[in-house]
């Protein structure tokens, strides 16, 4: 138990600090790097409360697609040289009051709301809950998910072909002019295709079209 | 899984979606061919809808899918508007250099979306729908890409969609929240009348949907979008998700929350009038006939509204006898706006039509039946569809609900009649080409015909609508 306690203590520590790192660091590329590192202390902290499906699609997810697309933008629009210092431009200085206001209402808001849940009085507790510790998550969400909600997740799959349709549709353009390629064209080249003979007359030459 | 037989269209449009877009990857320059595979795909899943009896009802999922007569209804319209944008629209999207095989692809995908919203008896059913018709919608709409108005089409709605989805899932999470559930009819045996939370999510749900069938307040995106998209998708986006939104909001507001009607009766009277009242007020200054078109659908979107509000069965059929009249009248006035090309080139203002009788008289003949109608002028089949609504929402005793409504008719009247009055007393211009395709002449003598002849046998389409009980 006090293992876990510990262990909960630093990865708590790591996430905190490398959330705070991501507003501070001056380099973009650090931010994204140091948000993966929140991502990846997130989903430990998932695991060691037992959502270990969750924990693993929080990596799977944000780790191996979001952040990496975020990284990818981040160095593809050479915005990783913010030389200036925190905060300091011009611009910006203006919107710091009204920042400042607004998280310190979100802040108050948060305290009231989980205060006022720590606090309510006929709370039901979640260890209360009925809850069958034999199956794992995955092993639970599966059953459902590929019985009683079979339709919804073949629907999904649907919604996903025509994301990657209207993709493409939206973007792809063929461009023409384009020398490719064709093994097949390669290989199946004989001798006679292209190589030829020819008697040249003597003080005449030949014509070369190509 | 014995009951899989009963979503057997949606797995045939979801299997035929993947088969088709392999089809066109691999074979090159296929586009004709994918989009007529496309209409016999929607022609199969017609025959599959039509293959199992249509007073079925019966739950499957848990509950959360529902088949009954008006699923199986407001599908076939979805797919006979389906089939009738890919026939009209293959020639003007050649002209435009934009004819690929993912048109006819994103349609399918969007009526499936469409058939589960249709289909929902449960709120992360209908959502995922919902994103599903969306999400194909918005690729749709900026589908002519090198065009910036096509692009900003798309980004607008794209950006003001995902804002409504927003309200519409924070609604649900409300309504989950207070329930303990997401299926329909377990919430309509858990609700009491004094729960504020629920009445908030109804609340942010009907937003939501409102947004999607653009019902004022939350309108503002439809002009431009319907300006700025490519015209045969504009058609799509005029009648297709229209239709499925309106089935959602019947679905939702019978099912669950019929018991306490004094909670969102007044939000859909105020929705029906702000439309009704907008609808022809706004449009009377437009020049572009596809924004006319767009504040015409804010209008006919509060008319069928005023059906839904009245609580009642008949109200609900009224609603869908509109819906179903305004699909045949789109699709005439569409298929003239097809036809007003000029040396490759659409016109679309209208300023073009002025003498239109005069060169072209049956077009103009035909356009002049199909803006009465929408004018709502009698015999045509837009007065019948307006006369259900009155009818409906005077059984309740609604009567400035109806007096509104009729002077709103007689506002919109007027920018109906005036390029009547454009097309047949003013100077004429040149010549319109005259290939159209077989597609084109055939929806709009069908759509003319419908329009003029429904007077003779309209029993039959009330007889069929009759069927449709909700609670």
């Amino acid at each position: 138990m006090l293992a876990h306690t510990l262990f909960f203590y630093i990865f708590s520590f790591i996430a905190i600090s490398s959330a705070i790192m991501v507003t501070a660091s001056k380099n973009t590329v650090h931010s994204v790097l140091f948000l993966i590192l929140d991502f990846i202390t997130i989903s430990c902290l998932f695991i060691m409360i037992g959502a270990e499906f969750l924990g693993m699609i929080m990596l799977i997810v944000y780790v191996g697609a979001v952040a990496v697309l975020f990284l990818f933008v981040v160095m593809m629009l050479n915005v990783a040289q913010q030389k200036k210092e925190w905060f300091s431009s011009n611009d910006s200085s203006k919107h710091i009051p009204v920042g400042v206001l607004i998280s310190i209402i979100i802040f108050f808001e948060l305290t009231v709301v989980i205060g006022g849940w720590r606090y309510k009085p006929d709370i039901v507790s979640s260890m209360s809950l009925p809850l069958n510790t034999d199956i794992t998550n995955t092993h639970s969400i599966g059953k459902i998910l590929y019985t009683d909600y079979i339709h919804l997740f073949q629907l999904s799959g649907m919604i996903l072909l025509v994301a990657m349709i209207g993709a493409i549709v939206l973007t792809f353009r063929e461009r023409s002019g384009l020398k490719r390629q064709s093994y097949f064209a390669q290989i199946s080249r004989e001798r006679s295709d292209s190589v030829e003979l020819i008697d040249v007359p003597s003080k005449k030459g030949v014509d070369i079209d190509d | 899984m014995d009951k899989l037989n009963f979503i057997y269209p949606e797995i045939f449009i979801s299997l035929s979606i993947m088969f088709l877009l392999i089809l066109g990857v691999f074979k090159k320059n296929s586009s004709n061919l994918i989009n007529n595979l496309s209409i016999l795909t929607l022609i199969g899943t017609l025959v599959l809808i039509f293959n199992h009896p249509f007073n079925t009802n019966l739950n499957i999922f848990n509950g959360s899918y529902k088949i009954d007569f008006i699923s199986s209804y407001m599908k076939i319209l979805t797919i006979l508007s389906g089939i009738f944008v890919l026939i009209t629209s293959s020639k003007f999207l050649k002209i435009f250099k934009i004819f690929q095989i993912e048109y006819s692809i994103l349609i399918l995908c969007s009526i499936l979306g469409m058939f589960v919203m249709i289909s929902s008896n449960d709120l992360i059913v209908f959502y995922i729908g919902l994103e599903l018709q969306s999400l194909s919608l918005y690729v749709l709409a900026s589908f002519n890409r090198d065009n910036i108005k096509s692009s900003e089409a798309g980004l607008k709605y794209f950006v003001l969609s995902a804002l409504s989805s927003g309200l519409l899932l924070y609604g649900c999470s409300l309504i989950y929240g207070f329930t303990g559930t997401t299926n329909f009819n377990e919430i309509s045996n858990i609700i009491n009348n004094n729960q504020y939370g629920l009445t908030f999510g109804i609340v942010f749900i009907l937003a939501g949907l409102a947004f999607k069938i653009s019902a004022v307040p939350f309108h503002m995106w439809a002009p431009d979008v319907y300006e700025g998209s490519p015209t045969s998708v504009t058609l799509f986006f005029a009648v297709a998700p229209k239709i499925a939104a309106l089935t959602v909001f019947i679905r939702f507001l019978y099912v669950p929350f019929i018991n306490v009607i004094e909670q969102w009766q007044l939000i859909i009277v105020f929705l029906s009038i702000a439309s009704m009242v907008f609808g022809a007020i706004a449009a009377i200054g437009q020049k572009n006939l596809k924004r006319l078109i767009a504040y015409s659908s804010i209008g006919h979107m509060g008319y069928a509204l005023a059906g839904l509000c009245t609580g009642t069965i008949e109200g609900v059929q009224s609603s869908i006898l509109y819906i179903s009249i305004y699909l045949v009248m789109n699709f005439g006035f569409f298929s003239c706006l097809f036809m007003l090309k000029r040396n490759n080139k659409y016109h679309e203002d209208i300023d073009d039509l002025s003498g239109l009788s005069k060169n072209h008289p049956l077009i103009a003949l035909s356009l002049l039946i199909i803006l009465f109608s929408l004018a709502g002028i009698p015999p045509l089949a837009g007065f019948f569809a307006k006369f259900y609504i009155f009818k409906a929402v005077l059984e309740q005793s609604m009567y400035y609900l109806a007096i509104i409504g009729l002077l709103s008719t007689v506002i919109a009247a007027f920018y109906y009649l005036r390029v009547v009055k454009i097309m047949y007393f003013d100077s004429e211009k040149e010549k319109f080409d005259t290939d159209y395709t077989l597609g084109l002449k055939f929806t709009l003598s069908l759509s003319t015909i419908l329009i003029l002849f429904y007077f003779i046998y309209p029993s039959k389409l009330v007889e069929i609508v009759s069927k449709i009980n909700i609670i």
